[in-house]
Protein backbone atom coordinates (compact mmCIF):
# COMPACT_ATOMS: atom_id res chain seq x y z
CA UNK A 1 0.00 0.00 0.00
CA UNK A 2 2.22 2.68 -1.37
CA UNK A 3 -0.23 5.65 -1.33
CA UNK A 4 1.80 8.47 -0.11
CA UNK A 5 2.58 10.54 -2.98
CA UNK A 6 -1.21 9.97 -3.81
CA UNK A 7 -2.41 11.17 -0.71
CA UNK A 8 0.31 14.22 -1.43
CA UNK A 9 -0.83 15.10 -4.70
CA UNK A 10 -4.64 14.74 -3.83
CA UNK A 11 -4.01 17.37 -1.09
CA UNK A 12 -1.46 19.99 -2.65
CA UNK A 13 -2.81 20.35 -6.31
CA UNK A 14 -6.84 20.18 -4.48
CA UNK A 15 -5.66 23.33 -1.97
CA UNK A 16 -4.68 25.67 -5.18
CA UNK A 17 -8.19 25.75 -6.81
CA UNK A 18 -9.80 27.07 -3.10
CA UNK A 19 -6.62 28.77 -2.43
CA UNK A 20 -7.04 31.07 -5.45
CA UNK A 21 -10.90 31.24 -4.91
CA UNK A 22 -10.78 32.12 -1.31
CA UNK A 23 -7.95 35.35 -2.16
CA UNK A 24 -10.25 36.12 -4.68
CA UNK A 25 -13.36 36.29 -2.24
CA UNK A 26 -11.50 37.80 0.57
CA UNK A 27 -9.66 40.69 -1.59
CA UNK A 28 -12.92 41.61 -3.33
CA UNK A 29 -14.92 41.69 0.23
CA UNK A 30 -12.20 43.76 1.55
CA UNK A 31 -12.36 45.66 -1.63
CA UNK A 32 -15.90 46.18 -1.23
CA UNK A 33 -14.87 47.29 2.60
CA UNK A 34 -12.90 49.78 1.99
CA UNK A 35 -15.31 51.51 -1.00
CA UNK A 36 -18.41 51.77 1.86
CA UNK A 37 -17.58 50.31 5.12
CA UNK A 38 -21.09 50.92 5.82
CA UNK A 39 -21.81 47.45 4.04
CA UNK A 40 -19.72 45.45 6.19
CA UNK A 41 -23.07 43.95 7.73
CA UNK A 42 -24.79 43.35 4.21
CA UNK A 43 -21.17 41.58 3.31
CA UNK A 44 -20.59 39.66 6.20
CA UNK A 45 -23.47 36.76 5.83
CA UNK A 46 -22.71 36.32 2.02
CA UNK A 47 -18.84 36.63 2.79
CA UNK A 48 -19.03 33.55 5.35
CA UNK A 49 -21.32 31.35 3.21
CA UNK A 50 -18.56 32.41 -0.06
CA UNK A 51 -15.92 31.37 1.50
CA UNK A 52 -17.39 28.21 3.39
CA UNK A 53 -18.84 26.87 -0.22
CA UNK A 54 -15.20 27.49 -1.50
CA UNK A 55 -13.31 26.25 1.12
CA UNK A 56 -15.40 23.06 0.78
CA UNK A 57 -13.38 22.11 -1.96
CA UNK A 58 -10.32 22.10 0.06
CA UNK A 59 -12.00 19.62 2.41
CA UNK A 60 -13.34 17.36 -0.30
CA UNK A 61 -10.25 17.04 -0.99
CA UNK A 62 -8.63 16.38 2.57
CA UNK A 63 -11.39 13.74 2.63
CA UNK A 64 -10.00 11.71 -0.10
CA UNK A 65 -6.20 11.64 1.00
CA UNK A 66 -7.91 10.76 4.32
CA UNK A 67 -9.81 8.27 2.30
CA UNK A 68 -6.43 7.28 0.47
CA UNK A 69 -4.88 6.63 3.47
CA UNK A 70 -7.32 5.24 6.00
CA UNK A 71 -9.66 3.14 3.89
CA UNK A 72 -7.75 2.45 0.30
CA UNK B 1 -1.59 4.98 8.46
CA UNK B 2 1.34 3.06 6.51
CA UNK B 3 3.96 3.12 9.13
CA UNK B 4 6.92 1.47 7.38
CA UNK B 5 9.66 1.56 10.34
CA UNK B 6 8.91 2.90 13.95
CA UNK B 7 6.50 4.76 15.78
CA UNK B 8 4.79 7.28 14.39
CA UNK B 9 4.79 10.85 15.86
CA UNK B 10 1.78 10.89 16.60
CA UNK B 11 -1.62 8.86 17.06
CA UNK B 12 -4.48 9.92 14.18
CA UNK B 13 -7.54 7.73 14.18
CA UNK B 14 -10.15 9.26 11.67
CA UNK B 15 -12.92 7.46 13.74
CA UNK B 16 -13.71 7.59 17.80
CA UNK B 17 -12.45 4.39 19.51
CA UNK B 18 -14.51 2.42 21.95
CA UNK B 19 -13.50 3.33 25.61
CA UNK B 20 -15.82 0.28 27.04
CA UNK B 21 -18.94 -1.36 25.73
CA UNK B 22 -22.28 -0.81 27.50
CA UNK B 23 -24.01 -4.03 26.16
CA UNK B 24 -24.21 -4.15 22.39
CA UNK B 25 -22.83 -0.19 22.31
CA UNK B 26 -19.06 0.91 22.23
CA UNK B 27 -18.97 4.10 24.55
CA UNK B 28 -16.23 5.81 22.14
CA UNK B 29 -14.14 8.74 23.88
CA UNK B 30 -16.33 11.60 21.11
CA UNK B 31 -19.48 10.47 23.21
CA UNK B 32 -17.28 12.21 26.36
CA UNK B 33 -16.44 14.72 23.97
CA UNK B 34 -20.56 15.36 23.01
CA UNK B 35 -21.39 14.84 26.81
CA UNK B 36 -18.96 17.76 28.46
CA UNK B 37 -20.44 20.23 25.19
CA UNK B 38 -23.94 19.00 27.03
CA UNK B 39 -23.00 19.90 30.21
CA UNK B 40 -21.16 23.05 29.47
CA UNK B 41 -24.64 23.98 27.57
CA UNK B 42 -26.65 23.12 30.58
CA UNK B 43 -24.92 25.02 33.35
CA UNK B 44 -24.46 28.24 30.82
CA UNK B 45 -28.41 27.21 30.48
CA UNK B 46 -29.49 26.99 33.95
CA UNK B 47 -27.15 30.15 34.99
CA UNK B 48 -29.10 32.01 32.26
CA UNK B 49 -32.65 31.24 33.62
CA UNK B 50 -31.61 31.43 37.35
CA UNK B 51 -29.29 34.56 37.66
CA UNK B 52 -30.66 36.78 34.52
CA UNK B 53 -30.98 40.12 35.28
CA UNK B 54 -32.39 42.89 33.16
CA UNK B 55 -29.56 44.92 33.43
CA UNK B 56 -27.15 42.22 32.49
CA UNK B 57 -23.79 41.41 34.54
CA UNK B 58 -20.41 40.35 33.43
CA UNK B 59 -20.93 37.18 32.91
CA UNK B 60 -25.01 37.41 31.68
CA UNK B 61 -22.94 39.58 28.72
CA UNK B 62 -20.53 37.07 27.99
CA UNK B 63 -23.17 34.92 27.81
CA UNK B 64 -25.10 36.62 25.70
CA UNK B 65 -23.09 37.87 23.09
CA UNK B 66 -23.69 34.64 20.74
CA UNK B 67 -27.37 34.31 21.38
CA UNK B 68 -27.38 38.11 19.97
CA UNK B 69 -24.78 37.63 17.07
CA UNK B 70 -27.11 34.40 15.50
CA UNK B 71 -30.73 35.97 16.67
CA UNK B 72 -29.69 39.72 14.80
CA UNK B 73 -28.52 37.35 11.82
CA UNK B 74 -31.20 34.91 11.59
CA UNK B 75 -33.84 37.57 11.77
CA UNK B 76 -32.75 39.33 8.52
CA UNK B 77 -32.89 35.70 6.87
CA UNK B 78 -36.61 35.84 6.54
CA UNK B 79 -40.13 37.00 7.50
CA UNK B 80 -40.71 33.81 9.30
CA UNK B 81 -37.61 33.62 11.07
CA UNK B 82 -38.94 33.12 14.49
CA UNK B 83 -39.94 29.31 13.48
CA UNK B 84 -36.65 28.20 12.99
CA UNK B 85 -34.30 30.71 15.41
CA UNK B 86 -34.33 28.11 18.24
CA UNK B 87 -32.51 25.43 15.74
CA UNK B 88 -30.10 27.73 14.49
CA UNK B 89 -29.05 28.73 17.21
CA UNK B 90 -29.00 25.77 18.95
CA UNK B 91 -26.74 24.47 16.16
CA UNK B 92 -24.61 27.31 16.23
CA UNK B 93 -23.97 26.59 19.96
CA UNK B 94 -23.31 22.90 20.22
CA UNK B 95 -21.23 23.07 17.52
CA UNK B 96 -19.51 26.35 18.88
CA UNK B 97 -18.90 24.61 22.22
CA UNK B 98 -17.89 20.66 20.89
CA UNK B 99 -15.17 22.70 18.53
CA UNK B 100 -14.14 24.47 21.51
CA UNK B 101 -13.52 21.19 23.75
CA UNK B 102 -11.07 19.92 21.71
CA UNK B 103 -9.05 22.63 22.34
CA UNK B 104 -9.09 22.24 26.27
CA UNK B 105 -5.67 21.13 27.29
CA UNK B 106 -5.40 17.54 28.18
CA UNK B 107 -8.20 16.47 25.46
CA UNK B 108 -6.29 14.16 22.65
CA UNK B 109 -2.88 13.77 24.81
CA UNK B 110 -4.24 12.22 28.13
CA UNK B 111 -5.40 8.80 27.22
CA UNK B 112 -5.15 4.94 28.09
CA UNK B 113 -2.73 3.01 26.58
CA UNK B 114 -3.61 -0.56 24.93
CA UNK B 115 -2.53 -3.03 22.49
CA UNK B 116 -4.08 -2.22 19.21
CA UNK B 117 -4.29 -5.03 16.48
CA UNK B 118 -0.76 -5.28 15.41
CA UNK B 119 0.63 -5.59 18.66
CA UNK B 120 2.21 -1.98 19.25
CA UNK B 121 1.09 0.14 22.33
CA UNK B 122 -1.06 2.85 21.40
CA UNK B 123 -2.48 5.48 23.26
CA UNK B 124 -6.84 6.18 23.26
CA UNK B 125 -7.44 9.80 24.21
CA UNK B 126 -10.40 9.53 26.95
CA UNK B 127 -11.80 12.89 25.65
CA UNK B 128 -12.11 13.26 21.64
CA UNK B 129 -14.39 16.45 20.25
CA UNK B 130 -17.28 15.51 19.19
CA UNK B 131 -17.42 17.54 16.08
CA UNK B 132 -14.18 15.34 15.20
CA UNK B 133 -16.58 12.57 14.67
CA UNK B 134 -18.15 11.75 11.36
CA UNK B 135 -21.29 10.54 13.26
CA UNK B 136 -22.10 13.85 15.14
CA UNK B 137 -21.02 16.04 12.32
CA UNK B 138 -23.59 13.58 9.99
CA UNK B 139 -26.13 13.51 12.65
CA UNK B 140 -26.34 17.29 12.76
CA UNK B 141 -26.58 17.46 9.02
CA UNK B 142 -29.72 15.12 9.16
CA UNK B 143 -31.84 16.99 11.28
CA UNK B 144 -30.61 20.20 9.16
CA UNK B 145 -31.56 18.07 6.12
CA UNK B 146 -34.79 17.21 7.69
CA UNK B 147 -35.75 20.66 8.98
CA UNK B 148 -35.28 22.33 5.23
CA UNK B 149 -37.12 19.47 3.80
CA UNK B 150 -40.03 19.96 6.03
CA UNK B 151 -40.24 23.70 5.81
CA UNK B 152 -40.30 23.58 1.91
CA UNK B 153 -42.97 20.83 2.38
CA UNK B 154 -44.94 23.26 4.50
CA UNK B 155 -44.64 26.00 2.78
CA UNK B 156 -45.37 24.95 -0.58
CA UNK B 157 -47.08 22.37 -0.27
CA UNK B 158 -45.69 18.64 -1.23
CA UNK B 159 -46.96 19.43 -4.72
CA UNK B 160 -44.71 22.74 -4.43
CA UNK B 161 -42.16 20.85 -3.30
CA UNK B 162 -42.05 18.36 -6.18
CA UNK B 163 -42.51 20.76 -8.33
CA UNK B 164 -39.36 22.61 -7.34
CA UNK B 165 -37.21 19.42 -7.80
CA UNK B 166 -39.06 19.65 -11.12
CA UNK B 167 -37.22 22.86 -12.43
CA UNK B 168 -39.19 25.86 -14.34
CA UNK B 169 -39.89 24.80 -18.44
CA UNK B 170 -41.52 21.37 -17.49
CA UNK B 171 -39.72 19.53 -20.14
CA UNK B 172 -36.31 19.37 -18.53
CA UNK B 173 -38.01 17.69 -15.63
CA UNK B 174 -36.53 14.73 -16.66
CA UNK B 175 -32.93 16.00 -16.64
CA UNK B 176 -33.98 18.59 -14.08
CA UNK B 177 -35.23 16.12 -11.42
CA UNK B 178 -32.21 14.01 -10.91
CA UNK B 179 -29.76 16.74 -10.60
CA UNK B 180 -31.95 18.96 -8.02
CA UNK B 181 -32.54 16.00 -5.79
CA UNK B 182 -28.76 14.91 -6.53
CA UNK B 183 -28.06 18.41 -5.45
CA UNK B 184 -30.21 18.46 -2.01
CA UNK B 185 -28.29 15.36 -0.91
CA UNK B 186 -24.91 16.84 -1.27
CA UNK B 187 -25.77 19.22 0.74
CA UNK B 188 -26.20 16.86 3.36
CA UNK B 189 -22.68 15.50 2.66
CA UNK B 190 -21.00 19.28 2.43
CA UNK B 191 -22.19 20.41 5.78
CA UNK B 192 -21.45 16.95 7.74
CA UNK B 193 -18.13 16.69 5.53
CA UNK B 194 -17.03 20.39 5.89
CA UNK B 195 -17.70 20.05 10.06
CA UNK B 196 -15.78 16.81 10.26
CA UNK B 197 -13.06 17.86 7.86
CA UNK B 198 -12.03 21.01 9.59
CA UNK B 199 -12.47 20.08 12.99
CA UNK B 200 -10.61 16.74 12.37
CA UNK B 201 -8.07 18.41 10.60
CA UNK B 202 -7.65 20.82 12.98
CA UNK B 203 -6.41 18.29 16.17
CA UNK B 204 -4.32 16.81 13.42
CA UNK B 205 -2.67 19.72 13.20
CA UNK B 206 -2.63 20.51 16.93
CA UNK B 207 -0.91 17.05 17.53
CA UNK B 208 1.78 17.37 14.69
CA UNK B 209 2.77 20.53 16.22
CA UNK B 210 2.90 19.56 19.44
CA UNK B 211 5.05 16.74 17.98
CA UNK B 212 7.23 18.59 16.22
CA UNK B 213 7.90 21.91 18.57
CA UNK B 214 6.65 21.27 21.98
CA UNK B 215 7.17 25.20 22.85
CA UNK B 216 5.40 28.38 22.02
CA UNK B 217 4.77 27.72 18.27
CA UNK B 218 1.23 25.68 19.41
CA UNK B 219 0.30 28.50 21.01
CA UNK B 220 -0.34 30.30 17.77
CA UNK B 221 -2.08 27.44 16.11
CA UNK B 222 -4.66 26.90 19.03
CA UNK B 223 -5.32 30.72 18.29
CA UNK B 224 -6.31 29.94 15.14
CA UNK B 225 -7.99 26.87 15.68
CA UNK B 226 -10.07 29.03 17.91
CA UNK B 227 -11.47 30.96 15.25
CA UNK B 228 -11.57 28.38 12.83
CA UNK B 229 -13.64 26.66 15.52
CA UNK B 230 -16.14 30.06 15.58
CA UNK B 231 -16.21 30.18 11.64
CA UNK B 232 -17.17 26.95 10.95
CA UNK B 233 -19.85 26.86 14.25
CA UNK B 234 -21.07 29.89 11.97
CA UNK B 235 -21.01 28.64 8.68
CA UNK B 236 -22.91 25.61 9.83
CA UNK B 237 -25.73 27.39 11.30
CA UNK B 238 -26.04 30.03 8.52
CA UNK B 239 -25.78 27.48 5.87
CA UNK B 240 -28.85 25.36 7.64
CA UNK B 241 -30.32 29.09 8.00
CA UNK B 242 -29.72 29.91 4.22
CA UNK B 243 -30.87 26.18 3.11
CA UNK B 244 -34.36 27.03 5.36
CA UNK B 245 -35.06 30.51 4.18
CA UNK B 246 -34.58 29.56 0.77
CA UNK B 247 -37.51 26.49 1.20
CA UNK B 248 -39.51 29.18 2.77
CA UNK B 249 -39.52 31.37 0.24
CA UNK B 250 -42.45 31.77 -2.24
CA UNK B 251 -40.93 32.59 -5.11
CA UNK B 252 -37.96 30.82 -6.77
CA UNK B 253 -36.08 31.68 -9.77
CA UNK B 254 -35.39 28.93 -12.81
CA UNK B 255 -33.97 26.00 -11.55
CA UNK B 256 -31.01 26.36 -14.27
CA UNK B 257 -28.81 25.97 -11.72
CA UNK B 258 -27.46 22.88 -11.41
CA UNK B 259 -25.56 23.80 -8.28
CA UNK B 260 -27.72 23.83 -4.91
CA UNK B 261 -25.17 25.26 -2.76
CA UNK B 262 -24.23 28.14 -5.70
CA UNK B 263 -28.28 28.87 -5.65
CA UNK B 264 -28.01 28.95 -1.88
CA UNK B 265 -25.35 31.45 -1.66
CA UNK B 266 -27.15 33.90 -3.93
CA UNK B 267 -30.21 33.73 -2.42
CA UNK B 268 -29.21 35.06 0.68
CA UNK B 269 -27.77 38.27 -1.08
CA UNK B 270 -31.33 39.59 -1.50
CA UNK B 271 -32.77 39.47 2.44
CA UNK B 272 -29.44 40.85 3.50
CA UNK B 273 -29.19 43.22 1.94
CA UNK B 274 -33.20 44.13 2.94
CA UNK B 275 -31.79 44.24 6.27
CA UNK B 276 -29.56 46.54 5.57
CA UNK B 277 -31.51 49.21 3.68
CA UNK B 278 -34.46 48.98 7.07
Amino acid sequence: MDSNLAVGLAMGLGAIGPGIGLGIAVSKAMEALGRNPEASGAIFVPYILGIALTEAIGIYALVISLLLIFVA
Amino acid sequence: MPEEEGESLIHVAIEAEPLFDIGPLAFTNSMVGALITTAVLLLAAAYMTRRSSLVPGRMQSVLELPVELMSGIVSASSTRWRSYLALILAFFLVILISNWVGLLPGVGTIGITHLDASGHEAVIPIIRPASADLNFTLGLAIVAFVMFVYWGIKANGGGGYLKELMGEPLYMAPLMFPINLISEFSRLISLSMRLFGNVFAGEVLLATMLALVPLFIPAAFLGLELLFGFVQALVFALLAMTYIATAIAEHHSSGHDDHGEADAAHADHAPAAEAAHA
